[in-house]
């Protein structure tokens, strides 16, 4: 017994200290920065909680976030909408459902970055050309204003995630016993009623993890906002996260970053927390 | 039996742990260069300037061959923003480069107690009239100057005189607007999309290099009046104003979504339009695009500024620092390596042909100077017809992040010119506090 318990925690040792040095420390580091005016070299004065209220009157802190939030919804709507349309679509028996899956997913396995300039080119010049031949005016001069920046990083998220929520989808889809659904058949339910009544209460637990990922996923996002619109035109599609980075590395108020940070996270898990308890209560236990 | 598995656990457990530790543990190693080891100097540099990695590279080999005893370690990271980033990381954890790259005066303040005097050397002697300003504290100068860099508007030839535009005699803002208006007018003719391509989704683009030959005046031309200035006017800020709308009018549209690579390279280096305000250090990449174009058919005009014009902003970019907290064995070696690139024969042909270079010093073959705008900028600058850059002394990111993103929202409509003016003075004065 006294061998177990010491192999157990000495097979823990590395992760816990993994864990421990690039996260614990570092948070906890950061959450003391925050109250200093730390310019990422020294840290001269304590500062109390000033640069948490100097953060709320932050015009542009406000903005990104509100645009986050925004964003958040409309892609976390569209993304389940599309993974669990994708996901029943791929498990109708076609002959080409392994194919479609392959292809659906494979957006999630390219680089946010990549995607991000690729689309770029997509919206800029292969939407113009295309508009132009078309004579359809709404096709130029995307990414030029806020309107067409939003709906391009909701098309280049819904492209990139869709697939792997998917495969969330999926997995719990191939789970719902065919004895049910036939059943169901029998007593005369139409498609609908069945889809409604017994497919979607079962597939409720995808939907707590879908939702989970596609919040906290659309609220971190960074890399595909830098790259597609770069916060342009006058940084009216720039995300929180993106706005913290260029607080601490741009404008070098590290401190004042490093508490945006921290009101950031305490946001995002207050907001996991809440969905996670709320749709456990929903799910249907078989 | 069972002592033997408990061992075999113990054992593969530490070995996991061991290689999680070694991980870390690289690093200590690399902090102990500074260390002298008995008759070798271990010299860290941490330079920014990607471009010029492997020609830097293969510099520095030809001074480790000439001097045995000492070896210099290069590591580049690139990109404005990572650089600072990654230079503050490697402060605050311990391993500090003995030589590294300051930006302006800014940079110098934050880094002020770890910079060496290098007054004393050779190289910042030599060092041209005017390009150690942001550098120098009291008696000391802090820094030495990469190169000088300049820009405006860059032409192409032919096009101008397929238009039969003389572009010598374009020198105020009138004779610029009857040039444009004439090429916009021929437009079909000369076979461009339009004038001008505006990228004005670079904050750079507008914040720094526009704004900044509108502000110098106002700061008598000094970084330095620049940076201790608590306010900023706006004196020229109407003719700022006429520029911008002049560029956006005439440019490719829409702009705010152009970007430094579709104006130089789709735009500008295919010749589908005929200016761009942009500086020497596009030479390398229109010469990748289309050599011929690069070698005999691109030229530079002075932005018009009211009293100002033909005259040209140049200044220097960046500015080679040595750390004053390495052993004095290494500082003294740093400012040899130093002198040795910007005064010696070899070091100097170097600068010129290799790391192609406007040379900020004196005492080299200015005939030399390898692409025809860099040519040109140096004779404006040798004749005195410069303007000066004070973007480095301005608050910290409020060229680009306050000045220029305002900049993209009066050119997408939303804000009215006054209203961003008078936004851009209270930012100032705020940072200034």
């Amino acid at each position: 017994m006294n061998n177990r318990k010491l192999s157990f925690w000495l097979f823990l040792t590395p992760v816990l200290l993994g864990l421990g040095l690039v996260v614990v420390l570092p948070f906890v580091y950061g959450l003391i920065f925050s109250f200093t005016d730390w310019n990422g070299i020294t840290a001269n004065n304590f500062l109390g909680f000033e640069n948490y209220i100097n953060l709320f009157k932050d015009a542009e802190f406000r903005a990104a976030m509100g645009f986050t939030v925004l964003f958040s919804v409309v892609a976390i709507i569209l993304l389940n909408f599309l993974g669990l349309a994708l996901a029943l679509l791929v498990t109708r028996k076609l002959k080409s459902s392994n194919f479609l899956r392959t292809v659906f997913f494979m957006p999630n396995l390219i680089g946010g970055l990549i995607l991000g300039f690729i689309w770029q080119f997509i919206f800029i010049s292969v939407f113009d050309d295309i508009g132009q031949a078309l004579g359809i005016e709404a096709l130029s001069g995307w990414l030029s204003t806020t309107n067409t920046g939003f709906w391009g990083l909701i098309i280049l998220t819904c492209w990139q995630m869709a697939g792997y929520i998917m495969i969330i989808y999926i997995a719990y889809l191939q789970n719902i016993p065919n004895e049910l659904i036939e059943a169901a058949e029998i007593d005369g339910a139409s498609s609908w009623q069945r889809f409604r009544h017994i497919t979607f209460p079962l597939v409720a637990p995808a939907f707590t993890i879908s939702m989970f990922l596609t919040l906290s996923n659309s609220f971190k996002i960074y890399d595909q906002n830098l790259s597609l619109t770069g916060g342009g035109p006058y940084n009216s599609t720039q995300m929180v996260a993106m706005e913290i980075v260029k607080t601490a590395f741009s404008e070098n108020e590290m401190a004042f970053a490093q508490a945006k940070g921290v009101i950031f996270f305490l946001i995002v898990s207050i907001i996991a927390i809440t969905q996670v308890y709320y749709n456990k209560k929903r799910e249907v236990d078989m | 039996m069972k002592g033997q598995k408990y061992f075999a656990k113990v054992a593969s457990a530490l070995a996991v742990t061991s290689i999680l530790l070694a991980g870390c543990g690289s690093s200590e190693e690399e902090g102990g260069t500074n260390a002298t080891s008995e008759d070798e100097l271990t010299v860290d540099i941490f330079q920014f300037k990607v471009e010029f990695k492997d020609q830097f590279e293969s510099l520095v080999e030809l001074y480790e061959e000439e001097n045995p005893g000492v070896n210099i370690n290069v590591k580049t990271v690139g990109g404005g923003n990572d650089y600072a980033a990654t230079l503050k990381t490697s402060f605050s954890s311990g391993d500090e480069p003995d030589i590294f790259n300051v930006g302006g005066p800014s940079e110098v303040e934050d880094y002020r107690d770890s910079l060496a005097d290098l007054s004393d050397t050779k190289a910042a002697e030599a060092a041209l009239e005017g390009t150690l300003s942001g550098v120098t504290d009291g008696d000391e100068i802090l820094g030495l100057p990469f190169n000088q860099e300049g820009y405006g508007l860059i032409y192409n030839k032919r096009i101008f005189e397929e238009a039969g535009i003389n572009p010598d005699e374009i020198l105020t803002h009138e004779d610029l607007v009857n040039a444009v208006e004439t090429l916009d007018s021929q437009k079909e003719d000369l076979g461009i999309e339009a004038v001008f391509a505006l990228g004005a989704k670079e904050t750079w683009i507008l914040g720094n290099h526009l704004a900044n030959a509108f502000l110098a005046p106002e700061f008598n031309q000094d970084l330095m009046e620049a940076y201790k200035s608590d306010t900023v006017t706006f004196e020229k800020g109407d003719e700022m104003k006429r520029f911008l709308d002049l560029q956006n009018e005439y440019s490719v549209q829409p702009t705010v979504s152009l970007d430094y690579s579709q104006q130089v390279e789709e735009l500008f280096s295919l010749e589908n339009v005929a200016m761009i305000q942009q500086g020497n250090w596009i030479y390398n990449t229109v010469h990748e695009m289309d050599p011929e174009l690069a070698e005999n058919n691109i030229g530079i005009l002075p932005i018009p500024v009211e009293g100002f014009e033909g005259k040209i902003p140049v200044g220097v970019p960046n500015n080679w620092v040595v750390n004053n907290n390495s052993s004095d064995e290494v500082i003294q070696a740093s400012k040899d390596f130093l002198d040795w690139m910007y005064t010696s024969d070899t070091g100097k042909e170097f600068v010129l042909n290799e790391f192609k270079f406007i040379p900020a010093y004196e005492g080299f073959d200015t005939t030399k100077i390898a692409d025809p705008l860099s040519q040109e900028i140096y004779e404006y600058a040798s004749e005195g017809n410069t303007l000066g850059w004070v973007f480095m002394g301005t608050p910290l990111a409020w060229n680009e992040e306050k000045l220029a993103v305002r900049m993209q929202k009066y050119l997408s409509g939303d804000l009215a010119w006054e209203e961003l003016e008078t936004q851009a003075i209270t930012e100032w004065e705020n940072s200034r506090q």
